[in-house]
């Protein structure tokens, strides 16, 4: 049995590694992050059985859960920590060649940490280790941004800074108010006192964290620094950020929405905040003409479509959102990935720049084309069983709301069809230009993998639909969350 | 009178949080809002700490004999204070970092002369 | 226009912050955990100081992330400050002679204050953290009042951060090894209030002093260099 610590423990040793090995080999630590992100993947798969019957909760120091830290390794958080590390993974294949200029070690220093702080968010059980987690996170995807020291990058670092550092302060007044009103921390026992806790004080603690992940996870008025930062870093980040580190927000809003406050009454106004998230995300992506922003506003929609799925608040609807976030991490970043190279070749981010990029680097480009095809949601790509399932299970509500609101996703699935649409004919338009000028292996690798995954979920999504059933049931049962951290008491 | 002496570390930390907040939604140079998130970690610190109070309390080490856990004020915000301090220092160091190289590329601060940067 | 806005905003959340905290009456804690950290600490972890049983043992996870704070801030900043070539060094101006003596005499006491502060941190107010700023500060003093300074051998400081970094987390692994729990004390408690007490605690405290002295001085030499 391996202890799902390790999980966190791992990264965090290997990223403190990192300069001793540089002592030896200056270009070891590209392969250490890789290997690392491999050895969180093994793990999470050896977790995946064990979880599925009985989540699993690690006490940390041997302390009991409302004393000491606790990790719960549930299917709703192992499910997250798998996009994790899945996306790391081949994100760290693909850095090998990419990364070239600045400090390479320090490069993949921060990255292996980025990974920490993201896997350390979704399997904790504590409110301030949470906290402690999302400023790794935070921390270090101000640091990746900016890692180019570019004008766009470092502005759009700075910028994420300071809107991310004061929702940092938000969480941590929210966690200074918890710990006044229930005097714990845990999540589990905070839940488990709420409903004795009447106050206003609970309202403002709750908007307080909801704001600040809110931040992270770019949901509407919260979003501005997205754009710029995930269009101005580099593009192993931008599909990291994209690819998970959104959805990380995402899911800290959900476990405080719904395990910890338990605020039902809350969905309505999110479902509609992730409707509004989604128009606006892409209606701005509509009108871009720089290739990686029209992905990131197009992030901007998807985590929409996510955080209404979830709002919907049933069973099916939820194991839906789960199946767009996988859909989302695999396909964005693809996208992002297949836009790194397609930039380094062109030396532009402008579309017209990428006109018969097509003919050029075709393996390249169809992998573009099969992700783009995945995000709006064509059969047989992953991204169609996902949009189905939500919009069938908002219908089930019958809820004239809903009814509304999935005309609004329908409609955003119809401007998104058109940029992509766009977008590709650019790519595949007929120029004089001929001869090949593929991708290096270090990069087509990670991107056929993704790409045949997203073939392969979409051809057969029982494949995961079992478990995402079991994480979807995982987060609607609170008491037996409560149950399993504090045990009988 | 009482109201004062029963409010006024919240009276204090929410007062330096919400001029920190303040600073950075007005300023329009870098190292001003920098010094407006200093501040509002700053008051978040002491909103976390006045949470663990006892009146009249000792501080949690058993350094003599006849002390009484009873009478001892909180010791976990006092831990969670040493994390977030920490951490504000952390993000103070990477915010400074980060404006020197803006500062290399532009050679301004007023974030109204930059061109991107809309807050 | 904005200012009134920003200044509107500002004033509403005080007003609703202010109606909501008469929930939580000033100096009367009630936590379950203040209870048992207060009443347990000793016996369970060994250190007088229950904020350092807090910090390290009790909420130790914390403290491992804590520290991968600090040494991303450090790495961060200097990824972000790094330049290719090495860029010009500038004539900086000589300290005076009662500087320069001054930071020569009080260096290795500043030195010694802090190591004694981070080794006494289960005992004593004080700890990894409160040390290792202090030991920083004495390398800022250095810098202060050298007359020739051009920088520190970073890799020597690289080779401190790591393996105190690397301490910690085996020492964690080694209670995972032992009794089946991540950063569990499996040394013996000793006797409270003796220097040898308290299991990993002083061991953990000792890593993260030597890790946070050297990030700081690490972030101090990185700004003077980029400047």
């Amino acid at each position: 049995m391996v202890n799902p610590v390790l999980l966190i423990v791992i990264p965090l040793g290997g990223a403190f590694a990192i300069p001793l090995f540089a002592f030896i080999s200056k270009h070891l630590s590209k392969y250490i992050s890789m290997i690392v992100a491999l050895a969180m993947l093994i793990i999470v798969g050896v977790l995946i059985p064990a979880v599925s019957k009985n989540p699993i909760v690690v006490k940390i120091g041997g302390f009991r859960p409302p004393f000491g830290i606790n990790l719960v390794v549930s299917p709703f958080s192992l499910f997250f920590a798998g996009i994790v590390s899945l996306v790391g993974f081949l994100v760290s294949i693909y850095a090998i060649k990419y990364i070239q200029k600045g400090d390479i070690d320090k490069y993949h220093l921060l990255f292996l940490l980025f990974l920490a702080g993201s896997v350390g968010v979704v399997l904790t059980g504590d409110i301030f280790n949470m906290f402690v987690f999302f400023e790794i996170l935070c921390i270090s995807s101000y640091a990746l941004v900016a890692y180019n020291r570019d004008k766009d990058g470092v502005e759009a670092g700075i910028k994420y800074l300071i809107q991310g550092s004061v929702g940092s302060a938000f969480i941590l007044i929210g966690i200074g108010l918890i710990y006044g009103l229930c005097g714990s921390l845990n999540m589990a026992d905070i839940a488990n006192q709420i409903h004795s806790v009447n106050s206003p004080l609970l309202f403002l603690a709750l908007f307080l964290f909801i704001t600040g992940f809110g931040i992270e996870g770019a949901i509407f008025p919260l979003n501005a620094w997205l754009p710029d930062a995930h269009s101005s870093a580099p593009s192993t980040i931008s599909a990291v950020l994209s690819g998970f580190a959104i959805e990380v927000g995402i899911y800290a809003v959900v476990r405080f929405v719904w395990t910890v406050f338990g605020a039902s009454n809350l969905l309505h106004f999110l479902a509609g905040l992730g409707i509004l998230t989604l128009l606006i995300g892409e209606l701005s992506a509509f009108k871009q003409n720089d290739i990686k922003r029209l992905l990131a506003y197009s992030s901007i929609g998807q985590i929409g479509l996510i955080l209404f799925a979830i709002s919907i608040g049933t069973a099916e609807s939820i194991s839906g959102g789960l199946f767009q976030v996988l859909s989302h991490a695999l396909s964005k970043a693809l996208l992002f990935l297949a836009a790194g190279y397609m930039i380094w070749k062109v030396s532009s981010r402008k579309i017209e720049e990428m006109k018969g990029i097509g003919v050029r680097m075709p393996i390249t480009s169809f992998c573009f084309l099969i992700g783009a095809f995945s995000l709006v949601g064509l059969p047989p790509f992953i991204g169609f069983p996902s949009k189905f399932i939500i919009i069938k299970s908002a219908l089930l509500t019958h809820q004239a709301y809903f009814y509304f609101l999935v005309g609004a996703v329908l409609l955003g699935t119809v401007i998104e069809i058109s940029y992509f649409f766009k977008l590709l004919q650019g790519i595949f338009s007929k120029t004089e230009e001929t001869g090949i000028d593929e991708a290096p292996l270090t990069a087509l690798v990670p991107m056929v993998i993704l790409t045949l995954l997203i073939v392969g979920i979409g051809v057969y999504p029982q494949a995961i639909n079992q478990f995402l059933h079991l994480a979807s049931h995982n987060l609607i049962d609170k008491m037996g969350y409560i149950e399993q951290v504090l045990g009988a008491l | 009178m009482e109201f004062i002496e029963n409010y006024l570390y919240y009276i204090a930390s929410f007062g330096l949080i919400l001029i920190g907040l303040y600073i950075i939604l007005i300023k329009k140079n870098l190292i001003k809002m920098i010094i407006g998130l200093s501040i509002m970690d700053t008051g978040v610190n002491i909103l976390l700490i006045s949470m663990g109070y006892l009146s009249g309390g000792t501080a949690p080490i058993f350094s003599r004999e006849n002390l009484l856990p009873s009478r001892m004020v909180d010791p976990v915000p006092q831990a969670l204070v040493l994390t977030a301090i920490v951490i504000g220092l952390a993000i103070i160091a990477l915010a400074l970092s980060l404006t020197i190289v803006l500062y290399r590329h532009y050679g301004t601060l007023n974030t109204r002369k930059i061109r991107d940067l809309k807050w | 226009m904005r200012k009134a806005v920003s200044f509107i905003l500002v004033v509403i959340i005080a007003i609703g912050i202010g109606l909501s905290l008469q929930e939580v009456p000033f100096g009367k804690t009630k936590s379950e955990v203040r209870k048992y950290c207060l009443e347990k600490g000793i016996e369970q972890t060994g250190a007088t100081n229950i904020v350092t049983s807090v910090v390290v043992n009790y909420r130790g996870f914390d403290t491992l992330g804590e520290v991968t704070v600090l040494f991303l801030a450090a790495i961060g900043l200097s990824a972000i400050l790094y330049r290719e070539k090495e860029g010009e060094r500038k004539n900086r101006r000589r300290s005076s002679l009662i500087l320069y003596t001054g930071c020569k005499f009080l260096f290795p006491l500043i030195l010694l204050f802090g190591a004694y502060i981070f080794i006494h941190g289960h005992l004593t107010p004080g700890g990894g953290f409160q040390g290792g700023a202090i030991v920083a500060s004495g390398f800022l003093l250095v810098i202060l009042g050298s007359r020739s300074w051009w920088g520190f051998n970073r890799s020597k400081m690289k080779i401190t951060e790591s393996l105190s970094g690397l301490i910690f987390v085996v020492v964690g692994l080694l209670g995972l090894l032992y009794g089946g729990h991540f950063l569990l004390n499996y040394l013996p408690k000793g006797i409270p209030n003796e220097l040898f007490s308290a299991g990993i605690i002083p061991i953990i405290y000792i890593a993260i002093g030597f890790k946070v002295g050297s990030e700081i001085t690490g972030i101090i030499d990185d700004m003077i260099r980029s400047g």
